[in-house]
C-alpha cells in the first residue's frame, strides 16, 4: 500500500502556493493535513503527479478576530489548535466542540480545519459548522481572491465551489451574542468513527425565551452538509417551551432527500438517528441558551 | 523520481537523507533510519501502530510524508527509553499490568499515551479510553493497556 | 524437593523489555538490503475466465525485476500437502494453487508477482500489469453454492461440496423426538469475520547456492511445519531448509499455514537468485489473507416438561471460501463438540462444507466455535419456550461433579470439567439475581437491558496427529544457568515467560536464570507449534520432563559428590544442600563443571554433560478446560447501540502457571468475540466483491467499546499432564460471542424480538425493532 510517484511543492507563501496550482493544473493537488488524502494516495484510489503542501505557509494559520466582532480562522490552522485555543469557548463555541469528535486527537494534530471544509466529507463535522453559521470562505487564485458564503459552498459529495486552481485560504465565523446555546449531538459506530448522523445546533432566546435565531446543521445525511431550514422557520420567534425536541428532531429530517444507504444503515436508519440527534443537540442548546440571563455575557465551556 | 532532500532531528540526532517525494515517514524512519520500532500495522492511518511524535505532537507517521519531517523533531518509541535501557514509566507500567501480548500495537500506543498523558496528567478512565481509542490492539482487549495508563497517571509519573 | 517459586505468580514478562522500547524483531524489520519485494496483481473479479494477460509494460517500470504468473512458478510446487492433511491419497485434495492459471475463482486471488527494489516499484509494476478477465456468474452464499444448477467454484469437481458428514438415521433419536413434551427447532447463523492480527503476514527467503540452503524469515504460528512443507514444495531435503520465526504480531489461527503467496517467495527466490520478501498490506490481509467463521447451524431440541434435554440434532453448514486454508473445515469439530456442557442423551449431526468464490476459511481462535454459538442461542431459545430463567435451565441440565467420567452423545468423554462451578460463580460474580430484578425496575421505565450466559467445554491441548507432541530441551551451561529450547515458540502467548517459571521451579533455580530459546528450525526440535490452545499442556509438559530429568542428574551428581543419599538433598536457587545442613551444598556452577570437565568423577555409570530432551505428549487427546461467560447491556432504542456494561468470565484452565497471563488470553478472546457479535463483518456484495477491506470498514473494537472483565477461577488440576495445566487461549472467542448474543436477546425480549444472525450493528437491532413493530419508547437524552 504505497502512493504512486509525485513532486512536491511546498510554498511559503499564498502567493507561491496558487501560483503552483496555476501553473501545474489537474495534475496537481494541495496537500493539507493529509489525513484524509494520504490514506487514499496510498490506497491508488488518488493519484496526482504534483502535491503542494500548505502547511509551511504562515499566513494560513492560527485564530484571529476581525474587525466587525467575527473571528477568522487560517484554512491550515489544526484541529487540535482549535481545541486548545482559549478565545474559540467564548466566540464560536461549536468549533471546540465538535473538534473532540473529528477522528482522534493524533489524527487532529495534523488535520486541518480548511483540509475538512476542502474535503467536504458529508459526515464531517466542521463543514456542518460551517454551514450552520453562516460562514465565509475566502479563497486565493492568481486571479484574486474570492469571498463565498457558506450557503452553496458544499455542492456535491466531495465537491465544494472551490475552482481547480483556487486554494482555501481562511473562514470567517460571525461571533454570536445575547443569550446563545449551542449543542452537537452525533452517533457513530465507534469512538472518532465518521458519524452515521449528526447535528451541530445554535440558538439565541430574547428576554422572553421566545426563539431569536436558530441554526441547525446535519451531516452524514446527505451527499453534502445540510442546513434543516424547515425547522430553523418553524420555531422564529416561538417560545422555547413550545419548541419540543423530538418533534424538530422530525421536522429536520423530514424532507431530506438523498441520504445515503450502505452497509452502517439504510437512509430511513439515517433519518431516525439524525432526528435523534438533532434532539439531543437541540435540547442541550437550548438549556444553556436558558441558563444565559438576559444581557450577559455567555461563558460557553 | 522526485526525490528531495529531508533535513530532520530523530531522537536527538540529526539526519539528513534524500528520499522520494512519495516515500512516508513511516518508511523512512523504518528502512532510512533503521527505527523498525515504528510498525505498519495498516498504512492507512487507522491502526496507530506506526505513532510517532513530531515537535512534540503524536501523528500517524504513515500519514505523513518525509519530506513534510524537514526541520522537525522526531521522536519514536526508541527515542523513550533512557540510554541506559530504562524503561519510560509507560513502557514499564505496560510490562507491570500486561499490557501488551504480541507487541506489534505496543509501540503506538506507548508514544500516544506519552503524548496524552503529557497533555493531561490526570485523566480520568474515560478520558484515557477516547485517547487511546486511536490505536487498535487485537490481543489485550485492551484491560491491561487502560490499567497501564492508568496506574502511571495515578502515579503522577506521566 | 523443589517447591512452586513461580508456578502461579503474576511474574512479568521477558518479552516485554525489547518489546516495549521498539525493540523487538519482526519479519519486516530484518535487514534485507539485496532483497526484492514482491507485489501481487489480484483478481478483482469472482469468478471469470482470463483472457488476456501481459506484463510488459510492468517489466518496463524502473526497478521492477520480474513479473512471474501460473506459467512460471505453478509448475515449480514439487508437493504442496501439509503433515496436517498426509501425502494424497484417493479422496478429494484440499484445493490449492498458486497462481491463478486460465481463471479466477475469488477477488483477491493472486495473479502475478512482481519483484522489484521497493515495494513501492512493485506496486507501480503490479498497477500496469494487464489482465483482462471474462466475468462468469459466481457463487458467493453458503446456500447458493448447494443450490441445484450452482455454477461450479472448482470446474473439475462434480459439485461445491467440499466435506460432508452424513451418519446413519437414529430411529431411537426420532422416539425421543416424537414423544417429548417439547420440540424446539431454530436456525442459527454466524457472519463471516476473521483474525486479523495487527502484524500482517510476512516472509523473507533467501536461496544460498553455496550452501544449498534455502533460509526463510516467517511470520507463523509454527516454523517446523513450514520448513516440512516448504522443503516439499521446493522438492529439497528438510536438511536443506532453515525457517527462523522472528517476534511475531499475532496470528489466533490465520498463520498456522501459509498462504500461496508466502509459497511463492522462496520459489521465486531460487528462480531469480536474490532473497525475495513479502510484506502483505492490510488490504490485502483483509481481502485475500484468508477469513474465518460463517456458517449456518439448524438445531432440534426435544425437552420433557422439567426443562431437561432429551435429545439434539444438528445440522452444520459451513463456508470455506475458494481455497481454504489446511484443517480450515471445522464441521468435523464443531458437530462432535455440540454437546457441550450438558447431559444430552442422544444426539445426530449431520454437516456439510461448501466451496464459494470468496476467500478460503482459515482456522480461527475456536475454529469449531459455532457449536457453542448455536446450542447456547439455543439453551436461551428452549428456556424462553419454557417459560425458565436460562440459568436455571442450564443448571438443570449441566454435567456435574456426580456425572463424571461422563462420555456425550457425540462420544467424547470428560474425565473432569467443572460446568456447573463456573456458572455459580459466574453467575454469584455477575449478581445475576439482583440484575434481574432490577431488570425488571428498568424494564418498567422503558430501557432495554439483558443479561446473556455462555456455558462450554473447550478441547485444549489438543494433542492428535501431527499435533500429538511437542518437545523441549534444557541444558545447564557450564556457568551453571540455564536455557531450554522448545519446538513451540510464542507469537504472543508469553511463552518465554510461561516456560521459564515451569523451568524455574522444577530445576530449583532463580527465573532470572532461565532463559528460553524458541523459534528456529535449526535450534529447536521438531514440533507443530501454537494452536488449539495446546501450549500450556504439551510445552510445559515437554519443558517439565526435560527438566525432571536433568534435576535428577544433578540430585545423583550432587549425593555422590556430597556423599548423602539423594532423598536427604534440597535445590533451590541454583544449589543443592542437605537437608538441615544448608551449609552443606554444592551450586549448579560447581556441578556443571564436574559434569562437562570431569566426567571421571561422576557417579558410575552416570553419562557428562547437564543436559536433557524430551518429547511429551499429554495422557488424553484433549484437555478439557471449560468456562462460564455472562454479560450485561443496554440497548439504546433510539439508535440501536449495544452497551455493554459488565463482563464476568468463570473459568478453569487446571493449575495456572501465570494468571496475567491466563487473564490476559480471556480478554483478548472475549473482545475479539465481542467485536465479532457487535462491529466487524466482511461483508461480499452480491458478485462476490469484498466491500470491508480497510480498517476504515472492517471495525475492530478499540478502548471505547470494551467493558473490562472481571475474573473468577476455578483450578481444578487436569489428570492429562504433570503440571495439571489446561489449555484456555481459545475460550475467550468461543465464550463471547454467544454470551453477547444472548444479552442483546434478552434486553429486546420486551420488544418481540430474537436476532439470530449478527452482526448485531444498531442498524440491523433498529431494523428488526421496527420490524416486530413493538412499541420500542423514544427517550430523549
Amino acid at each position: 500500500m504505497k502512493p504512486s510517484a509525485f513532486e512536491y511543492h511546498a510554498p511559503r507563501s499564498v502567493e507561491e502556493a496558487v501560483g503552483l496550482l496555476s501553473e501545474l493544473g489537474d495534475d496537481a493537488k494541495v496537500l493539507a493535513g493529509g489525513q484524509s488524502l494520504v490514506p487514499m494516495l496510498a490506497m491508488r484510489l488518488a493519484v496526482f503527479g504534483h502535491l503542494v503542501d500548505v502547511t509551511r505557509i504562515p499566513e494560513l494559520r492560527g485564530v484571529g478576530p476581525a474587525a466587525d466582532g467575527s473571528v477568522t480562522i487560517g484554512a491550515a490552522t489544526a484541529d487540535t489548535a482549535l481545541e486548545r485555543d482559549a478565545g474559540l469557548g467564548r466566540t464560536v463555541p461549536l468549533l471546540p466542540r465538535v473538534t473532540p469528535l473529528v477522528g482522534h486527537f493524533q489524527i487532529r494534530n495534523r488535520g486541518t480545519l480548511g483540509g475538512s471544509v476542502a474535503h467536504a466529507d458529508p459526515a464531517a463535522e466542521y463543514p456542518a459548522v460551517v454551514l450552520a453559521l453562516d460562514a465565509e470562505l475566502a479563497a486565493r487564485s492568481v486571479r484574486g481572491e474570492r469571498r463565498l458564503p457558506a450557503a452553496g459552498f458544499f455542492d456535491g459529495l466531495w465537491s465544494t465551489a472551490l475552482a481547480p486552481d483556487e486554494l482555501l485560504t481562511s473562514i470567517t465565523f460571525p461571533v454570536w451574542s445575547g443569550r446563545c446555546g449551542f449543542g452537537v449531538a452525533e452517533f457513530a459506530r465507534r469512538h472518532g468513527d465518521f458519524a452515521i448522523a449528526g447535528a451541530v445546533v445554535g440558538v439565541e432566546l430574547d428576554g422572553d425565551d421566545r426563539m431569536r435565531r436558530a441554526a441547525v446543521g446535519l451531516f452524514g445525511l446527505g451527499p453534502t452538509p445540510v442546513r434543516a431550514g424547515q425547522l430553523e422557520k418553524e420555531v422564529g420567534g416561538r417560545p422555547v417551551t413550545d419548541c419540543d425536541a423530538a418533534q424538530l428532531g422530525a421536522i429536520a429530517v423530514s424532507d431530506l432527500s438523498d441520504v445515503p444507504s450502505d452497509m452502517n444503515g439504510t437512509a430511513a436508519y439515517r433519518k431516525r438517528v439524525g432526528a435523534a440527534m438533532v434532539a439531543r443537540a437541540w435540547s442541550s442548546a437550548v438549556t444553556e441558551a436558558q441558563q444565559a440571563r438576559s444581557g450577559q455575557e455567555v461563558h460557553h465551556g | 523520481m522526485a526525490d528531495t532532500t529531508v533535513g530532520c532531528t530523530v531522537n536527538g540526532v540529526a539526519r539528513r537523507s534524500t528520499v522520494e517525494a512519495r516515500r512516508t515517514l513511516a518508511d523512512f524512519l523504518r528502512e532510512d533510519c533503521g527505527l523498525t520500532g515504528t510498525h505498519l500495522g495498516c498504512e492507512h492511518g487507522v491502526c496507530g501502530a506506526c505513532t510517532v511524535l513530531v515537535d512534540g505532537e503524536a501523528v500517524r507517521s504513515c500519514l505523513m510524508f518525509a519530506v513534510q519531517a524537514e526541520g522537525c523533531e522526531i521522536t519514536t518509541v526508541e527515542g523513550l527509553t533512557s540510554p541506559d535501557g530504562t524503561l519510560s514509566p509507560l513502557q514499564a507500567a505496560f510490562r507491570e499490568e500486561h499490557g501488551l501480548q504480541c507487541g506489534f500495537c505496543t509501540p503506538g500506543f506507548i508514544v500516544s499515551a506519552t503524548a496524552f498523558l503529557r497533555d493531561r496528567p490526570h485523566p480520568s478512565e474515560q478520558e484515557i479510553r477516547e485517547a487511546l481509542s486511536g490505536n487498535l490492539c487485537r490481543c489485550t482487549g485492551y484491560q491491561g493497556i487502560i490499567k497501564a495508563v492508568a496506574s502511571v497517571a495515578a502515579e503522577g509519573r506521566g | 524437593m523443589t517447591g512452586m517459586r513461580y508456578v502461579g505468580q503474576r511474574v512479568v514478562r521477558r518479552e516485554d523489555p525489547r518489546l516495549v522500547t521498539g525493540h523487538g524483531t519482526y519479519v519486516d524489520d530484518l535487514p534485507a538490503r539485496d532483497a526484492l519485494h514482491v507485489a501481487f496483481v489480484r483478481s478483482n473479479v469472482a469468478r471469470g475466465r482470463i483472457v488476456h494477460l501481459d506484463t510488459a509494460a510492468a517489466l518496463e517500470v524502473p526497478g521492477v525485476v520480474a513479473a512471474l504468473t501460473a506459467a512460471d512458478l505453478n509448475g515449480l510446487v514439487r508437493e504442496e500437502w501439509l503433515d496436517y492433511e498426509g501425502p494424497p491419497g484417493p479422496g478429494p485434495r484440499r484445493e490449492f494453487r498458486l497462481l491463478a492459471d486460465g481463471d479466477v475463482r475469488f477477488v483477491g486471488e493472486p495473479v502475478v508477482m512482481v519483484l522489484a527494489e521497493s515495494r513501492y516499484a512493485a506496486e507501480d509494476g503490479a498497477e500496469l500489469v494487464d489482465l483482462e478477465v471474462d466475468p462468469q456468474p459466481p457463487v458467493v452464499r453458503m446456500e447458493d453454492a448447494v443450490a441445484p444448477g450452482a455454477p461450479l467454484v472448482h470446474p473439475h469437481r462434480s459439485s461445491n461440496v467440499a466435506g460432508r458428514i452424513t451418519p446413519p438415521e437414529d430411529p431411537e433419536l426420532d422416539a425421543v423426538f416424537a414423544s417429548a413434551a417439547h420440540v424446539v427447532t431454530e436456525t442459527f447463523d454466524q457472519h463471516r469475520y476473521t483474525c486479523v492480527p495487527l502484524e500482517t503476514r510476512g516472509i523473507l527467503a533467501s536461496w544460498d547456492p553455496f550452501r544449498a540452503q534455502m533460509q526463510v524469515w516467517v511470520s507463523t504460528q509454527g516454523p517446523h511445519g513450514v520448513r516440512t512443507q516448504l522443503a516439499r514444495v521446493l522438492g529439497l531435503g528438510e536438511h536443506q531448509v532453515r525457517v527462523v520465526m522472528p517476534d511475531v504480531g499475532g496470528g489466533f489461527g490465520q498463520k498456522m499455514f501459509l498462504v500461496p503467496e508466502e509459497i511463492g517467495v522462496p520459489l521465486a527466490s531460487r528462480l531469480v537468485g536474490r532473497p525475495v520478501k513479502w510484506i502483505e498490506d492490510r488490504r490485502e490481509n483483509l481481502m485475500s489473507g484468508q477469513h474465518a467463521r460463517e456458517d449456518r447451524v439448524s438445531v432440534s431440541f426435544a425437552v420433557d416438561g422439567e426443562g431437561r434435554i432429551l435429545g439434539a440434532r444438528a445440522d452444520f453448514l459451513e463456508n470455506v471460501g475458494a481455497f481454504p486454508a489446511g484443517g480450515a473445515s471445522s464441521i468435523g469439530f464443531s458437530s462432535a463438540v455440540f454437546p457441550g456442557p450438558y447431559r444430552i442423551p442422544r444426539y445426530r449431526a449431520t454437516a456439510r462444507a461448501v466451496y464459494t468464490n470468496t476467500t478460503g476459511r482459515c482456522s480461527y481462535r475456536g475454529p469449531w466455535m459455532v457449536e457453542t454459538v448455536a446450542r447456547e442461542q439455543m439453551m436461551d431459545r428452549v428456556a424462553a419456550e419454557l417459560g425458565m430463567d436460562p440459568l436455571e435451565l442450564r443448571r438443570r441440565n449441566v454435567v456435574r461433579g456426580g456425572d463424571l467420567p461422563y462420555t456425550t452423545a457425540a462420544g467424547l468423554t470428560y474425565d473432569q470439567v467443572t460446568a456447573a462451578e463456573t456458572l455459580d460463580q459466574a453467575a454469584d460474580i455477575a449478581g445475576y439475581d439482583a440484575f434481574r430484578d432490577r431488570q425488571a425496575q428498568l424494564r418498567a421505565e422503558g430501557r432495554l437491558v439483558g443479561i446473556g450466559i455462555s456455558l462450554f467445554t473447550e478441547p485444549s491441548g489438543i494433542a492428535r496427529g501431527t499435533l500429538s507432541t511437542e518437545a523441549a530441551t534444557v541444558r545447564v551451561g557450564f556457568n551453571g544457568k540455564v536455557e531450554v529450547v522448545t519446538s513451540s515458540a510464542s507469537h504472543g502467548q508469553s511463552l518465554e515467560t510461561t516456560i521459564a517459571q515451569v523451568v524455574a521451579d522444577e530445576l530449583g533455580v532463580d527465573l532470572d536464570d532461565v532463559m528460553v530459546v524458541q523459534g528456529d528450525t535449526a535450534t529447536s526440535p521438531y514440533g507443530p507449534g501454537t494452536g488449539g490452545s495446546r501450549s500450556a499442556v504439551l510445552s510445559s509438559g515437554a519443558a517439565r520432563t526435560a527438566s525432571r530429568r536433568v534435576r535428577d542428574k544433578i540430585v545423583q551428581i550432587a549425593a555422590h559428590r556430597l556423599e548423602a543419599a539423594p532423598e536427604d538433598l534440597e535445590v533451590s536457587a541454583g544449589r543443592v544442600s542437605v537437608a538441615g545442613t544448608p551449609v552443606a551444598g554444592v551450586t549448579f556452577a560447581e556441578l556443571a563443571r564436574t559434569a562437562y570437565a570431569a566426567p571421571e568423577t561422576l557417579p558410575p555409570g552416570e553419562e557428562a554433560g547437564l543436559e536433557a530432551s524430551a518429547r511429551y505428549s499429554p495422557s488424553s487427546p484433549f484437555t478439557w478446560s471449560n468456562a462460564c461467560h455472562i454479560c450485561t447491556c443496554e440497548v439504546d432504542p433510539t439508535t440501536g447501540e449495544v452497551t455493554l456494561d459488565r463482563y464476568v468470565v468463570s473459568e478453569d484452565c487446571g493449575v495456572m502457571i501465570n494468571p496475567n497471563v491466563v487473564e490476559g488470553q480471556i480478554a483478548g478472546g472475549v473482545v475479539q468475540g465481542i467485536g465479532g457479535v457487535l462491529y466487524e463483518q466482511m461483508l461480499y456484495d452480491g458478485d462476490g466483491n469484498p466491500l470491508t477491506t480497510t480498517f476504515v470498514d472492517y471495525l475492530l473494537p478499540t478502548t471505547t467499546e470494551v467493558p473490562m472483565i472481571e475474573y473468577g477461577h476455578i483450578e481444578t488440576p487436569a489428570p492429562t499432564n504433570e503440571g495439571g495445566h489446561k489449555g484456555l487461549g481459545e475460550g475467550g472467542a468461543i465464550g463471547a460471542p454467544p454470551a453477547v448474543i444472548n444479552a442483546v436477546n434478552d434486553a429486546l425480549a420486551p420488544c418481540g424480538v430474537r436476532l439470530t444472525a449478527q452482526p448485531l450493528g444498531p442498524a440491523q437491532i433498529i431494523a428488526a425493532l421496527e420490524t416486530a413493530s413493538a412499541p420500542a419508547g423514544e427517550r430523549s437524552h
